[in-house]
């Protein structure tokens, strides 16, 4: 005689499959099966003259990427700007969320809306703007040169700067938002209680702001350092021909040179290298402050 | 909750699952559609104007990107019964690329009745030139005397009045070539040249627009560029003029290839007749200063003055070595970005 029981169980499974797979078969179609095809592609070779791709098993595409010194500084440059970015993020977002987090405002939904405004413009606008404010006869410059402060345009467009000012642009609201949301959760009486207690603004945010705040601290600081890691749009107008990326030289090895296998090489060492400092952070961090 | 209702419930939301999985394939009715892939900016704007205003009782849509991802999504397309393009405009050597790597329908110019006008040299199997121009030197008057060629101009002694635009890589060496003794077929001995000018602080643009801003603003002197763009930076009140280099001008050919597997190839054919008619080639040649390609396009004496060549500058012309560019377009773009961006 059936179980009605297991019977219910098992059109619970059913259901939950149904409802599940749709989205589950979307993200293996659009990403996991061609992050398969790439992973393949990379272990091909690469016929120069001829620009194209020839079926191979070789890890030739991975060993050039290491042993020449002009990728690895690439590499290096990536990881650098993006450790730079995210830090500088998280000391401008962390007074910032935690006065809109505060805030009793009746335009709190305002102020939030206000930090999450620059996002609705593309980052491909976003770096025109920032052309324009940097260029030789550009706002900053314009101003300096005209009360003073400087005799000769700086260079700031097509520099490292500008671009490390660009990513800081687009990545704020995110860590903004991931520390807001988290601070709002942290009861404004524990922060009450600390002070009673004699405990200095510093020496409460040492002791108790921050080790509560780190779950949000660690998201934001992991979101930031992924979007850095992997910004193609401002890099690519911001810093120049001379300035170069992880993504835009993915970019490049696809569209300039058809180097399928090699751009499939670097895409996969990049994601590595992110995915593999994110956890080394992210153990690191909850190993520390775990009590 | 009854069983009745929970079989219900979960025979709804697996058929939507169903559903959304298995969406029918709608039936595509032929339509009058031709897809252009085309550079954007001034170019598609022309293209517009002139080209596909004459297809009447066509939908002409433009493809608008530059020409690498362009040439990626061709290569990508390959294997589609399918593709996502009618035409696409490039360059003469990545026409060339494009027919090496099997992506170009050989052309069939019977089909179009105004290939008859066509300039021989412009008939390529693969592909149809759409304009041309050469290659020449700019300068400011203003900052310095007229320079007398390539060499001349490609002199560190210009410092860091000096211009290149990146996207112009290939046609820098080729200048750099022939002021070094080189040639078309061979680029090696311009390449000393470029890093010299290089370490003197010649500036690098990432596009031809960047180049004219900085011309306009008097951050450089001179540099190299085609003809006809200098024409429309003169239209636009940039104070430049050009120069025929002695070591020889070499010509930029742009033009368009059909994909073998253009899903509307009447309607590519089409817009190829009409990108050759005699209004669209002298409206081009007026509007962006490029030379028609067709020899029954009338252009007014003033405008050819400017535009065009004279017989003895037309004995300089120089048509590139595709295939030499082709064979070693991956290693002068590595020496390009490792060895020349880098000094």
């Amino acid at each position: 005689m059936p179980n009605p029981v297991v019977e219910r169980r098992r059109g619970e499974a059913w259901t939950a499959s149904a409802l599940i797979g749709p989205a589950t078969i979307f993200i293996a179609v659009c990403l996991l099966a061609p992050l398969a095809f790439l992973f393949r592609y990379s272990l091909n070779d690469f016929i120069a003259a001829k620009k194209m791709m020839v079926e191979a098993v070789t890890v030739a595409n991975y060993i050039k990427f290491f042993t020449d010194p002009y990728y690895t500084a690439i590499l290096w440059t990536t990881v650098r700007i993006a450790v730079l970015v995210t830090a500088v993020c998280l000391v401008l977002a962390f007074p910032l969320a935690y006065v809109v987090a505060r805030t009793q405002s009746r335009f709190k939904n305002l102020l939030i809306i206000s930090i999450v405004l620059p996002l609705f413009v593309g980052n491909s606008v976003r770096a025109a703007g920032w052309m324009v404010v940097f260029g030789s006869k550009g706002f900053v410059n314009s101003s300096l040169i005209g009360i003073g402060a400087i005799s000769t345009p700086l260079e700031i467009m097509f520099t490292e700067r500008a671009v490390i000012i660009g990513i800081i642009a687009v990545n704020l609201p995110f860590m903004v938002l991931s520390l807001q949301s988290v601070i709002e959760g942290i009861d404004r009486a524990v922060e009450e209680a600390a002070f009673s207690l004699g405990a200095s603004p510093i020496t409460m945010f040492r002791r108790v702001l921050w080790p509560l705040a780190l779950p949000g601290i660690i998201a934001g600081t992991i979101l930031c350092f992924i979007l850095a890691m992997n910004a193609y749009a401002t890099p690519f107008l911001l810093g120049g021909p001379l300035f170069k990326m992880m993504s835009p030289l993915i970019y490049n090895e696809f569209t300039q040179k058809t180097n399928w296998p090699f751009g499939g090489a670097i895409a996969f060492i990049l994601m590595t290298v992110t995915l593999g400092l994110t956890v080394a952070a992210n153990l690191i961090l909850t190993r520390r402050y775990a009590r | 909750m009854s069983n009745r209702i929970s079989l219900h419930r979960r025979t709804l939301l697996g058929g939507t699952a169903a559903l959304a999985l298995g969406a029918p394939s709608i039936a595509r009715a032929q339509e009058k559609k031709v897809i252009v892939g085309t550079w954007g900016g001034d170019y598609s704007r022309l293209l517009t104007k002139n080209v596909a205003s004459q297809m009447k009782g066509w939908e002409v849509i433009h493809s608008e990107e530059q020409a690498d991802p362009r040439k990626a999504k061709m290569l990508a397309e390959q294997k589609l019964r399918r593709g996502t393009s009618d035409v696409q405009g490039l360059s003469a050597n990545d026409m060339f690329d494009m027919n090496e790597q099997g992506l170009a329908e050989q052309i069939d110019y019977s089909k179009m009745p105004n290939a008859k006008n066509l300039i021989p040299s412009m008939k390529y199997k693969y592909g149809i030139g759409h304009i041309y121009s050469g290659k020449v030197v700019l300068y400011n008057p203003d900052m310095m005397a007229a320079p007398t060629g390539f060499a001349d101009t490609l002199d560190p002694k210009h410092g860091n009045k000096l211009g290149i635009i990146d996207i112009q890589r290939q046609y820098n060496m080729v200048a750099a070539a022939l002021a070094s003794g080189g040639t078309v077929s061979d680029f090696e001995p311009g390449k000393e040249r470029l890093i010299a000018c290089r370490k003197a602080g010649a500036r690098i643009y990432p596009s031809n627009e960047a180049f004219a801003q900085a011309l306009k603003s008097g951050e450089i002197a001179c540099g190299i560029m085609w003809k006809a763009r200098a024409v429309q930076w003169q239209n636009a009140g940039i104070k430049v003029e050009t120069v025929a280099p002695k070591e020889g001008v070499p010509m930029y050919v742009s033009g368009f290839v059909m994909p073998k597997n253009a899903p509307n190839k009447e309607g590519g054919y089409a817009w190829l007749d009409a990108m050759m008619s005699e209004s669209a080639q002298e409206n081009f040649a007026i509007d962006m200063g490029y030379n028609p390609t067709v020899t029954n396009a009338k252009v007014a004496p003033d405008l050819q003055k400017r535009i065009g060549f004279t017989d003895d500058e037309k004995k300089r012309l120089v048509d590139l070595d595709y295939g030499y560019m082709g064979k070693n377009d991956v290693a002068f773009q590595d020496w390009w970005n490792k060895s020349f961006k880098a000094s």
